[in-house]
């Protein structure tokens, strides 16, 4: 399994700290804190809410830049890219997939997945867009617009959105946290299936125990800090 | 406090910090006080010229008539009880040593007037003693003139006594609007200025018991002659209330657009207000407030901002009556007096009838918002009963609107233009930003999603394209010819474009004037001038042969001026048969319009009735005329023999160089009694007039630009959501906040500069109409509109679309979409 090989990592956190002023005073949501994922991981993390899980994962993700310590993402510190590398590391290297779908409404299915790829400026994107909506089982539903579709579709449109670009790393934000249990069943599935084909390192955030057993690192974000357990 | 009004002041309070409710409190003041200005103004307006047209009129009943009315005229009527007095009005040029002005001059016996009053300074009861004459401060002012002054008036000096401050009777057409100067009747035939044949305006005034005026109006009705009119008060505007009644149309015209767009703006805060509302009404709904109590709690709302901005808006509208007035002062025959108290309030009336009309279905709505929104986000419905009340309360705005505006027809006239225009331009906008868009998007990331961007913005960018366009078109429409209409007009004219007119030259004066523009070397040409009225075609009465429009052709509703001529005019050519060898005395020629709008044609007979003598002749020739010659022009031309004996004044016109103004004054001194007309100083007056009204309308417009930029902001404001979200988004796909930025410049840019372009270009299409109507001109280019409006429109959207979309920091991006 690739968390086995002694590969760099690609996200590596070093000692980060963020903290937030408040009118009720200064909050520590982290310190010390430190993590490394490797090429091809699958990696839960878990907490209560508030616990600073999605302020991590806009930290991780480059979005937003730790009070103390460094990020580094393929060995480069983030902190060290000025705001165009750093949308360039979005743009090919990341992709996002969030709780509610975030999808625009004024674009049908095709041209959402397309999004990402015209602004990578790809000449292929329209056919890679219409290839991975139908590896997410939508090749009927090219021109259907977001208000056409079911919480479920609609996930799986930003499923391919995410899966277009060929990110190295994919952050999954709630994903079924609008979606019934079926659906919600259904669509991690895919999401699996498509992060162990492509060989992407997938990193979830949810409260979802059984979602997260399906990972192979489980984080546990508690009082600022990270407890690991591995399956 | 109670518990409701409470909860509406601080929601207020809390709101006064967002977007949408300065938005809408400004729309509502600048409403406010446009209304308040325009109903105070038009109510005194309405007051001192319009309503009160006895005193305007100077009678109960005016006989009036282009020929003097003798005793004789009197005879029959029904005059017991009644008194009666005689007006005659004719235009003059008065001066003091070397100055002259044109003036329109009565000439009285008293009693005078009948009803209304004359004010003067000193004041003082009665007319003009023989001798005297009391002047306007215009007149005082133009020649430099005091108290106990000489003015030269035909052979008669006259001393001037008083100053005039208001009067009534003005007489009708432009001449109510000239500077006038009152004189006793008796100086009249000493002064030699006015002779048999000269162009006077005669007046009887009558004033008495309603009764005997009806009676009297009844008797004197069927008798008109083709040259007299009647006068009633109930039946008759006199016309400088007329003209001035017009320009307040027009001016509230102008106002119903910026009204329109504050409505429009406060309707598009409201929506968003509203929508903001949901989840807060649920919860109060939930905590068990009822329904109606919550439609109080908003109406609270509404009206604290209305007491708000109508506090403001009468005091500002207060401040822009002051300005117009100002401006239109000059124009008015006298002193208005003040408005009614509560029409100060009309305004505040009407600002108050927008914000419940435009609130109350909202706020309806608000108000059935199911519970269930606190847990699923349910929405109010959108029923029958929805629609119902949105249609009803829109139905009633408009009633509102049109109500205030008192001219429905061209108010619906205008509504639909400017709906239709505004749809056309908001498509061709719309169109031609996706065609601007296209070649960027082949080069350009930018490009590409500047055409999402266009996808996604194309509702609002049809309404912001059509506000912005229309409004530019019109106010560059209304600023340029404010200016330049009259100037272009009176440029096209050759130098030596004669500026004066000579008239009311008697058969034995003719040989003197030839020979005085003889010596003085100035070209000039008299042509004899018979009073006459066209009555029959082909030897039988014309108007039955007539469709009903040419029955009402303006050739057939008067008395025309006929002349008659042995050669043909140089000016005139022909453009149908020749013109007639001496001797040929059965001939006439027709001009070519009159020609063609009566269908008339080579070898018709026409027969006129001259002074109750039939003349006759045959259509001989057609002859082409240029009206704004400013030489002398006829519509029919006899030959020399038919006429020629007919009782006749002359008439010609000339051109005076600058330096040659005292020829002026030296034909004058030598012929007193002729009537000159300086035309220069007729359309510098009229140039006022018009320069005037151009200014307010201006500045009512640039009210509207204000409402219209509100507009354009709260349209932006209603998609900020949208953009913002927009924006996170594709920021986390991989765009820099910097790209982020550089498309919402590039969107407004375009937008803008499409804006400007089409702005320019309405401007012209209407501009090169007002050329070629009204003032038969060619339609030319201004550039100047093409440089400056698409650089306007693009700052607009530049400017309004930073202040409202600030840009978003990337760390702010994940947090938005977590929070959507």
């Amino acid at each position: 399994m690739s968390y086995l090989n002694r590969e760099k990592p690609i996200i590596e956190a070093q000692d980060v700290a963020k903290s937030f002023r408040t009118q009720a005073g200064h909050v520590d949501l982290f310190r010390h804190l430190n993590l490394s994922i490797l090429p091809g991981e699958s990696l839960a993390i878990i907490g209560r809410s508030g616990a600073g899980k999605s302020t991590l994962l806009s930290l991780l993700a480059g979005l937003d830049s730790p009070g103390q310590g460094r990020i580094l993402f393929a060995g480069q510190p983030l902190d060290e890219l000025d705001d165009n590398a750093r949308a360039a590391l979005r743009l090919e290297q990341i992709s996002f997939i969030f709780q509610s779908f975030h999808l625009l409404p004024e674009l049908n299915a095709l041209d959402n997945v397309r999004l990402p790829l015209e602004i990578q400026g790809r000449s292929d994107a329209d056919d890679q867009a219409r290839h991975w909506l139908e590896q997410v089982g939508l090749g009927a539903r090219f021109d259907h617009y977001p208000a056409q579709l079911s919480g479920g579709e609609q996930q799986r449109v930003a499923i391919a959105r995410a899966f277009a670009t060929q990110p190295k790393v994919l952050f999954a934000d709630e994903p079924t946290g609008n979606l019934d249990d079926d659906t919600g069943h259904h669509i991690i599935d895919q999401l699996f299936h498509l992060n162990a084909s492509a060989g992407t390192t997938l990193i979830l955030i949810t409260h979802d125990i059984d979602l997260a057993n399906r990972c192979q690192r489980r984080l546990h974000l508690h009082n600022g800090q990270l407890e690991e357990s591995r399956s | 406090m109670n518990l409701l009004p409470r909860l509406a002041g601080r929601q207020l309070l809390t709101q006064l910090r967002t977007t949408e409710w300065r938005a809408l409190l400004l729309a509502s003041w600048v409403a406010i006080a446009l209304t308040t200005l325009l109903s105070v103004l038009g109510d005194r307006l309405e007051q001192g010229l319009l309503r009160d047209s006895a005193a305007l009129l100077g009678a109960d009943l005016v006989l009036s008539s282009s020929r003097p009315l003798t005793a004789e005229r009197l005879q029959g009527l029904p005059l017991a009880s009644i008194q009666h007095t005689s007006v005659i009005q004719f235009p003059s040029m008065v001066g003091q040593g070397d100055d002259l002005m044109l003036v329109s001059v009565r000439a009285l016996q008293a009693p005078y007037p009948l009803r209304g009053e004359l004010v003067t300074e000193p004041p003082g009861n009665g007319v003009p003693a023989p001798g005297e004459v009391w002047v306007e401060p215009r007149v005082m002012t133009q020649l430099q003139l005091q108290s106990g002054a000489q003015l030269d008036f035909g052979y008669q000096p006259l001393k001037v006594t008083r100053e005039l401050l208001a009067s009534p009777d003005r007489g009708s057409g432009f001449r109510s609007f000239s500077p006038h100067i009152l004189i006793n009747a008796a100086d009249l035939e000493a002064s030699g200025v006015l002779a048999p044949g000269s162009r006077a305006n005669y007046r009887l005034l009558f004033a008495g018991p309603p009764d005997a005026i009806l009676a009297l109006d009844n008797a004197l009705r069927p008798t008109l002659d083709s040259h007299e009119r009647l006068h009633a008060l109930s039946t008759d505007q006199p016309l400088t209330g007329n003209v001035l009644g017009n320009a307040l149309n027009y001016l509230k015209l102008s106002a119903l657009i910026a009204l329109l767009l504050s409505a429009m703006t406060i309707a598009l805060s409201l929506r968003r207000f509203t929508l903001s509302q949901h989840t807060r009404s649920a919860l109060l709904l939930n905590l068990g407030l009822k329904p109606g109590q919550l439609i109080r709690v908003y109406l609270y709302q509404l009206l604290f901002a209305w007491a708000l901005t109508a506090a403001l808006g009468v005091l500002t509208g207060y401040l822009l009556e002051l300005a117009v007035y100002q401006w239109l002062a000059e124009l008015l025959p006298q002193a208005l007096p003040s408005a009614r108290g509560l029409l100060w309030f009309s305004g505040a009336g009407l600002g108050l009838a927008l914000l419940v009309l435009l609130g109350l279905p909202p706020i309806l709505q608000l108000a059935r918002i199911p519970v269930a929104h606190l847990l699923r986000g349910d929405t109010p419905p959108r029923d029958r009963t929805a629609l119902l009340l949105q249609g009803i309360s829109l139905l009633l705005l408009a009633a509102t609107l049109l109500a205030f505006l008192e001219a429905p027809l061209a108010a619906l006239g205008l509504l639909l233009f400017l709906l239709l225009g505004g749809a056309l331009f908001g498509w061709l906008a719309q169109t031609g930003l996706s065609l601007l868009a296209q070649p960027l998007a082949r080069r350009l990331l930018l490009g590409r999603l500047l055409l999402m961007r266009l996808r996604q913005q194309r509702q609002w960018h049809r309404l912001q394209a059509a506000v912005v366009v229309m409004l530019l078109t019109l106010l560059s429409v209304t600023w340029v010819s404010r200016a330049d209409l009259m100037q272009q007009w009176q440029a096209q004219f050759p130098a030596d474009t004669p500026n004066y007119f000579l008239i009311n030259i008697q058969p034995w004066q003719k040989a003197g004037v030839d020979s005085f523009f003889a010596e003085r070397q100035l070209n000039t040409e008299l042509y004899p001038m018979i009073r006459g009225r066209l009555t029959r075609l082909n030897d039988a009465p014309i108007k039955p042969q007539l469709t009903t429009a040419q029955q009402n052709h303006n050739t057939l509703r008067r008395e025309l001026n006929l002349s008659w001529r042995a050669e043909q005019p140089a000016h005139n050519p022909l453009v149908a048969g020749d013109w007639w060898q001496s001797g040929d005395t059965g001939a006439i020629s027709i001009e070519q319009d009159m020609a063609d709008e009566l269908g008339l044609k080579l070898g018709d007979r026409l027969g006129f009735d001259v002074g109750g003598t039939q003349v006759e002749g045959e259509i001989r020739n057609i002859r082409s005329v240029v009206w704004t010659s400013f030489r002398p022009n006829f519509y029919i031309i006899f030959n020399p023999e038919a006429l020629q004996n007919a009782p006749s004044t002359w008439i010609t016109s000339f051109h005076l160089a600058p330096e040659e103004r005292a020829t002026s004054r030296e034909l004058l001194e030598q012929f007193p009694s002729l009537t000159l007309i300086d035309i220069d100083q007729l359309l510098t007056q009229l140039a006022g007039w018009l320069q005037h009204l151009g200014d307010s309308s201006a500045l009512i417009l640039s009210l509207s630009l204000i409402c219209g930029l509100l507009l354009l902001s709260v349209t932006l404001l209603q998609a900020l959501e949208q953009r913002r979200f927009e924006s996170a988004l594709l920021q986390t796909l991989g765009v820099t906040a910097r790209q982020a930025q550089q498309l919402d410049l590039l969107e407004f840019l375009l937008l803008g500069f499409v804006c400007g372009l089409l702005a320019s270009a309405g401007a012209e299409g209407i501009l090169a109409m007002l050329h070629q109507w009204l003032l038969q001109m060619e339609p030319r280019l201004h550039l100047q509109l093409w440089g400056s409006l698409p650089l306007l429109a693009a700052l607009m959207f530049v400017l309004i679309g930073s202040l409202i979309r600030r840009p978003l920091p990337l760390s702010q991006c994940y947090r938005l979409l977590r929070s959507g």
